[in-house]
């Protein structure tokens, strides 16, 4: 018997969420099949963040459902992580009273093999024994990033990875995240960057799905120039 | 990975400042040969002041754990302390037997604070600080409403048997203490330096963060005081065996607040800081009373303890915002070199 699901990765099913009467997703639906990089990209307030808690566990939608593998999956923020999904925050959500290595130790869990490869893997094993707040932004993001990245994570969920960064360092995390073996959810408003790692895009608007399809069919996508990218996109 | 990365982070892991498992049951082990040292140096009075510090250092160094490690801050541990104080006293009465009485009330006072614990976990800062209050102010007048029981404000005698002949009473209080603050600090230093440390202080510092890590931020939060709680249990007991009595009195309000002052002036979070806490428990009070003898006045004397802890309070934080435990004398840091 084949254990493969008919059904691999992560799918969302017409997800609604309000804040009272603020509509946040409308009817969004999105399938992530593994080993893909899918970028989620809009005006800011289009619903992107709040499409992530949602899958993260941290909003519930009011109708919708979402599948992990084809079964239904409610998730809860704390067990995500053994479920296989990491995510980094927007800005830099890190525990400055801790390491460098601590921090990345805390997302390894029980491997502290997994921690200094993370390290290793986003270049800031040389920092392991400093803590985060001694260390410029773009270093900071790396720690998270190995956070994340020591849990070995299947689905890779980065909120804003490229904020703050400059051209080098967004360069290299274009480089990871092709590398990478994880399949990766991307909210990003840089646009070289999503256009250059991304398999399929997804473009919101006022929680809406307006357009998706690979860089390509969304750069040539009017409504997603109109909303979103603008005319010189 | 490149070369030169590998040559890095292996120079990296070896020059990791690496903490010995070994060193707490080490400083444990001289603590002990200290304290059994000092109880043969010392005058009576300053034996029982030591048997006291002890006794403070296991509701500090619990307390400090909670506070200082996992962020919840806890004006309520006086009343915990009366909890595990109660909770031997009815038991010596009843049964006498002092080993399984301290047990006992180390978890009668841990259900109590499982229980406040539970309600804690949903409440943050002010709020957290106001349910703690609450309980600081209404377990000890339980013992007024329950006065068959308790003894109202009069307290409960609590019976014990004589200490072995080769030894004062003095003496045999500051080795039952100082047991119960070693073992509690040895356990404490072994629990925050593993994983639970870690999570600990992942949840102090960013909770959404910690759960995206894959810790859950009500258990880690109900264990931390779970855990303190049964500190100040102990605490509690020996308290009781130390004055042989128990009553309301012992732990008012004010109690809850010195301790939380003793493990900010000590220093939050480190275990060196609920000794010097602890320290600073039994030795500001004495200055006050003499001072107040001094001056001869008792009103003063009351108060004078509280203002001192303020001022020291104060000046500690001026000149050592991490607390006494933070400061340290200059040295030089060895330079690491990775290997060519």
């Amino acid at each position: 018997m084949s254990t493969e699901s008919a059904d691999p990765g992560l799918a969302l099913h017409h997800i609604t969420v309000r804040f009272g009467g603020l509509l946040a997703l409308d009817d969004v639906s999105l399938r992530v099949p593994p080993g893909r990089v899918v970028g989620i990209i809009g005006p800011n307030g289009a619903g992107k963040t709040t499409l992530f808690n949602v899958i993260c566990g941290f909003v519930t939608p009011q109708s919708g459902a979402l599948t992990l593998d084809g079964r239904p999956f409610r998730p809860r923020p704390h067990q995500l992580s053994g479920r296989g999904i990491t995510r980094t925050l927007q800005g830099v959500g890190q525990f400055n009273g801790m390491t460098v290595l601590e921090n990345v130790q805390v997302g390894a869990r029980r491997r502290d093999d997994d921690a200094w490869a993370a390290l290793e893997r986003c270049e800031v094993a040389e920092h392991a024994h400093r803590r985060p707040g001694e260390l410029p932004y773009a270093k900071r993001k790396r720690v998270e990033l190995a956070r994340a990245l020591a849990a070995r994570p299947r689905i890779l969920m980065l909120d804003e990875p490229a904020g703050g960064l400059d051209t080098d360092e967004i360069r290299w995390l274009a480089d990871l995240i092709r590398d990478t073996e994880s399949t990766v959810l991307l909210v990003e408003h840089h646009m070289e960057l999503v256009m250059s790692v991304c398999d399929e895009i997804l473009v919101l608007d006022f929680g809406k799905p307006i357009a998706l399809g690979t860089p390509g069919e969304i750069r040539s996508n009017d409504r997603v120039a109109e909303a979103y990218l603008g005319t010189a996109a | 990975m490149t070369v030169i990365g590998d040559r890095v982070a292996r120079a990296t892991r070896t020059a990791a400042p690496r903490r010995s498992r070994l060193s707490p049951f080490i400083v444990v082990v001289v603590g002990a040969v200290i304290v059994v040292a000092l109880t043969y140096t010392l005058p009576p009075f300053r034996t029982y002041q030591l048997a006291t510090v002890g006794a403070y250092l296991c509701v500090t160094a619990g307390l400090t754990v909670l506070t200082g490690l996992n962020g919840q801050l806890s004006l309520g541990h006086g009343a915990l302390m009366a909890t595990g104080a109660y909770t031997l006293a009815l038991w010596q009465n009843k049964f006498n037997l002092l080993l399984p009485g301290i047990l006992v009330a180390i978890l009668v006072t841990t259900a109590v604070g499982a229980v406040i614990g539970l309600a804690a976990a949903r409440l943050r800062g002010p709020y957290l600080a106001g349910l703690t209050l609450a309980v600081a102010v209404v377990v000890p007048s339980i013992t007024s409403t329950f006065d068959e029981t308790f003894n109202s404000d009069q307290g409960l005698s609590v019976i014990l048997n004589p200490p072995p002949d080769s030894m004062t009473v003095e003496q045999w209080q500051a080795w039952v203490c100082w047991g119960g603050a070693l073992i509690t600090v040895l356990a404490l230093a072994l629990l925050t330096r593993g994983r639970f440390g870690r999570d600990m202080r992942a949840v102090r510092d960013d909770e959404t963060a910690a759960r995206l890590a894959g810790i859950s931020v009500a258990r880690t939060q109900v264990t931390a005081f779970v855990i303190s709680a049964a500190c100040a249990g102990l605490a509690g007991a020996l308290f009781a065996i130390i004055a042989q009595s128990v009553s309301p009195g012992a732990f008012p309000l004010t109690l809850s607040l010195f301790l939380l002052m003793a493990i900010v002036i000590g220093g939050l979070g480190r275990l060196t800081g609920a000794l010097l806490g602890a320290v600073l428990l039994v030795a500001l009070p004495a200055v006050a009373h003499e001072i107040g003898v001094a001056a001869g006045s008792q009103r003063l004397e009351g108060n004078l303890a509280l203002t001192f802890f303020g001022v020291v309070l104060v000046v500690v934080m001026l000149a050592a915002p991490g607390g006494l435990a933070s400061l340290r004398l200059p040295t030089r840091r060895k330079r690491v070199e990775p290997p060519p």
